[in-house]
């Protein structure tokens, strides 16, 4: 876990996008998680584990954080995309893409309310998104 | 004497749709639980608390007044409404668990104090009806003001917790991890 901490997520910018690269590093048929490096060094398995053990403590510490905190999470994971922030609101609004973010090992309760906090999170970066646009086209 | 007839049928309506409601959460709902046990339920029992704390806590609610427009604090209050009620319920649920293992035990107890245990099924019933009052409670109002209350309900089921903890090690002490962890202690920050 150390070796995953200090190697790969810490390069990432911020929580949000360290969730992001966790949860698509999983299988979704399986839940198994998938890392080259890591199962050359160890084993699979282990692996595996270590990737859903860091998985729920990011998962945890964005749960617990503030709404405040979350939207500036999301606005540095929707910063480090290669897409116009706009499409990634809109689709993550639409498409819910968010819900797969959350580890296999969550309770009911956890989920509902990480699923409700994001929902709000975007709401209001979209929101700020827009009157962005609106002054711009004034100006 | 007839002028006293509806009231003492009304008394009698209230009185049995208390019943049927007791007994509805007691048995069904809780023996449904019992019978399919959720494969996370260790998980959900460690954080349950802190979940409430983030569900009810002034913080976000704070921001959102501050930062956002009439429309984001109209989705917040409705999205914070249906966390409450739904963590109430699980409450609820888990209160009811508790209960259902007591009763359990209870049958095969031969040191039983009538006394008490009318106590405990008096507080559990009271607990009940509050826990859906607040429900009907925040509905109308919202979570954020019903913050005060939900955190004295809370405190009171702590003190359930602890008056079933003592009767079970007294009726049987094998089974008081039933009651372990798996209940709130009510820390909701008023």
């Amino acid at each position: 876990m150390t070796d995953l901490r200090s190697r790969t997520l810490s390069r990432l910018p911020g929580d949000f996008s360290r969730l992001v690269y966790l949860a698509s590093s999983r299988d979704l048929s399986t839940g198994r998680y998938s890392h080259d490096g890591l199962a050359f060094h160890f084993s699979e398995t282990v692996a595996s584990k270590a990737m859903a053990a860091c998985h729920t403590e990011v998962f945890d510490r964005l749960l617990f954080c503030s709404l405040e905190e979350l939207i500036e999470e999301l606005g540095k994971y929707i910063s480090s995309t290669e897409v116009r922030p706009g499409d990634v609101l809109r689709s993550w609004k639409h498409l819910g893409s968010y819900r797969v973010t959350i580890p296999l090992e969550c309770d009911e309760m956890a989920a509902e309310v990480f699923l409700s906090n994001v929902k709000i999170a975007l709401a209001i970066l979209q929101r700020r998104h827009e009157s962005v646009l609106q002054d711009e086209q004034s100006a | 004497m007839s002028q006293l007839l509806p009231y003492l049928f009304l008394g009698l309506l209230l009185f049995a749709v208390l019943a049927w409601w007791v007994w509805d959460t007691i048995v069904h709902r809780a023996a449904a639980e019992v019978l399919a046990p959720h494969r996370s339920r260790v998980k959900s029992v460690a954080s349950h608390r802190d979940l409430g704390e983030r569900i009810f806590g002034p913080e976000d609610w704070d921001f959102v007044s501050r930062e956002t427009s009439w429309e984001i604090h109209r989705m917040f209050q409705r999205e914070r409404t249906v966390l409450a009620i739904s963590w109430l319920r699980r409450t609820r649920l888990q209160v009811s668990q508790v209960m259902r293992a007591h009763l359990a035990v209870a049958q095969k107890s031969e040191d039983l104090k009538l006394t008490t245990e009318i106590r405990l099924a008096m507080s559990y019933l009271l607990f009940l009806v509050l826990c859906n009052s607040l429900i009907g409670w925040i509905r109308l109002l919202g979570p954020v003001r019903a913050r005060k209350i939900v955190g004295q309900t809370l405190q009171w089921a702590a003190q359930l917790r602890g008056a079933f903890e003592q009767l079970m090690a007294r009726v049987d002490p094998e089974s008081c991890g039933v009651v372990g962890p798996n209940f709130n202690r009510g820390t909701v920050r008023s």
